[in-house]
């Protein structure tokens, strides 16, 4: 054991003179110290340092790069995951939502502010969710009946013309080159071409090819919402035309028709009924060719 | 703090200088280890391009710890190990050899064919050592640090070398 350690220690050079002493004594000394001698006079070969240097200094640092591209990859999903979720609620508030009713149907829905709108037959509706409250503007093609909640100006565009309110209920039409606005509770303001006119309860106005024509109605909703249409001084192709909203039929007329105007209710839940009141009317006979095609020939 | 270290490693000065001053060393340790100078120089080399690579995260005061890390983990699967070759300084033999006579300069001549052998012999661990010692000329605790082991044991296996060359030598 003693052994041991001395060994190592006189190869190092750091014995004690006991030590040195102790260790000289030992029989095998004389060849310890030509190992120690010779060994120190070995060698190995150099090798080209620059080479290898070279070699190594031309390697990319690619490893920096590892912790990134991790970081990278789940950069990415959540991004994509931020992207969908905005893309959602950009969808959601800024794009426009469209309501419609198809030819046979009425379609009821709410707008955000809980105000009702009722679509009559044939109709659209375009308006956007975002800051609705504060912008209360939709856009209508066809008839449609609102029930306005109160709050800031609502505002109903049409190809024809514009109509405002605050708080009321109130229903448009435009159809063609008719527009008719029907007021049943509050004030709505009409706009039509140059003209501004403010309809009140009970009140009904009607534009057709720039003539405009007041009426009062003392109905306190509108007729199609309880499966009636009332037509007022209407002539008979925009009668057809409604008719074959409501009912989703096609209609030829085959014989020449007087231009008389037709004043007066039609069921929008009995189709028989309705044609022979437009027949009786203007003297025509309704034929059923099949169940979506009706012809009215001369009596 | 950690970002200098980081850049210094990743400085081509600096990293040079480091490579200039531990490559050698690292080379014959794996040389000593395996016995092969192609294989010692290609693991050499792939230690440093590992620190290279790896600049970013490896302060330069810890880059010599992991390339001796590298080493110490590196194994040869497809060449056997070989037995170390070693030669001797010429310059220092030819000192020697004016004021001796012939017989002693055979006699000399024998025992260092004796010691070399003898090297060969030595297992792995004491032959690391030892060289490390006798042709780098490191100290012991030196020798300790690189290869993860106490200084005791960096003695004790220097001592088993000398004992174990000492008998071979005798024996032949």
């Amino acid at each position: 054991m003693k052994k041991n350690y001395i060994l190592a220690k006189w190869l190092n050079n750091d014995l004690t003179k006991e030590e040195l002493a102790e260790i000289k004594a030992d029989p095998d000394f004389s060849n310890y110290e030509k190992i120690k001698k010779y060994s120190a006079q070995l060698k190995v070969a150099d090798f080209d340092e620059e080479k290898v240097l070279e070699n190594i200094l031309s390697q990319k640092k690619v490893s920096p790069k590892v912790i990134p591209l991790y970081k990278n990859w789940m950069f990415r999903v959540a991004a994509v995951l931020v992207l969908a979720l905005g893309f959602t609620f950009v969808m959601q508030n800024f794009a426009t939502e469209t309501q419609y009713a198809y030819n046979g149907e009425k379609t009821t829905f709410s707008l955000p502010d809980n105000s009702e709108v009722v679509l009559n037959a044939g109709s659209e509706i375009e308006y956007k969710k975002w800051n609705w409250n504060n912008h209360r503007n939709l856009e209508l093609k066809g008839e449609a009946y609102f029930k306005v909640a109160k709050g800031q100006k609502f505002e109903v565009k049409t190809s024809l013309g514009k109509v405002a309110v605050l708080g009321t209920q109130f229903n448009v039409k435009a159809r063609k080159n008719r527009f008719d606005i029907t007021c049943f509770e509050g004030r709505v303001k009409v706009n039509y071409k140059d003209k501004e006119i403010i309809l009140t309860h009970g009140q009904s106005v009607t534009f057709e090819n720039g003539t405009q024509i007041n009426e009062s109605s003392t109905s306190s909703k509108p007729e199609w919402l309880e499966n009636r249409i009332a037509f007022t001084k209407e002539n008979l192709p925009n009668i057809l035309d409604e008719i074959q909203r409501q009912y989703n039929v096609t209609i030829t007329v085959k014989t020449g028709y007087t231009n008389e105007l037709f004043t007066g209710k039609i069921p929008t839940d009995n189709l028989d009924i309705a044609l022979q009141i437009i027949g009786t009317t203007y003297n025509l006979e309704p034929k059923k060719i099949d169940k979506n095609k009706i012809i009215f020939e001369k009596k | 703090m950690t970002i200098n270290s980081l850049s210094e490693t990743c400085n081509e000065i600096v990293f040079s200088k480091f490579f200039k001053n531990h490559a050698k060393s690292l080379r014959n340790f794996l040389f000593y280890k395996y016995g092969n100078k192609d294989q010692a120089e290609d693991l050499t080399q792939e230690a440093f391009i590992k620190l290279w690579q790896n600049c970013a995260s490896v302060p330069i005061e810890k880059a010599k710890s992991y390339i001796y890390t590298i080493a110490n983990n590196s194994s040869l699967n497809e060449i056997k190990h070989q037995k170390v070759v070693l030669e001797y300084e010429n310059n220092f033999a030819g000192a020697d050899k004016t004021n001796e006579n012939p017989e002693f300069i055979l006699e000399e001549k024998q025992f260092k064919d004796k010691l070399l052998k003898a090297i060969k012999n030595l297992n792995e661990t004491q032959r690391i050592a030892f060289l490390m010692h006798r042709i780098d000329g490191k100290k012991y605790s030196e020798i300790a640090e690189e290869l993860s082991i106490s200084v005791k044991a960096v003695e004790k296996r220097i001592h088993l070398a000398l004992v174990e060359l000492r008998k071979t030598i005798d024996f032949k």
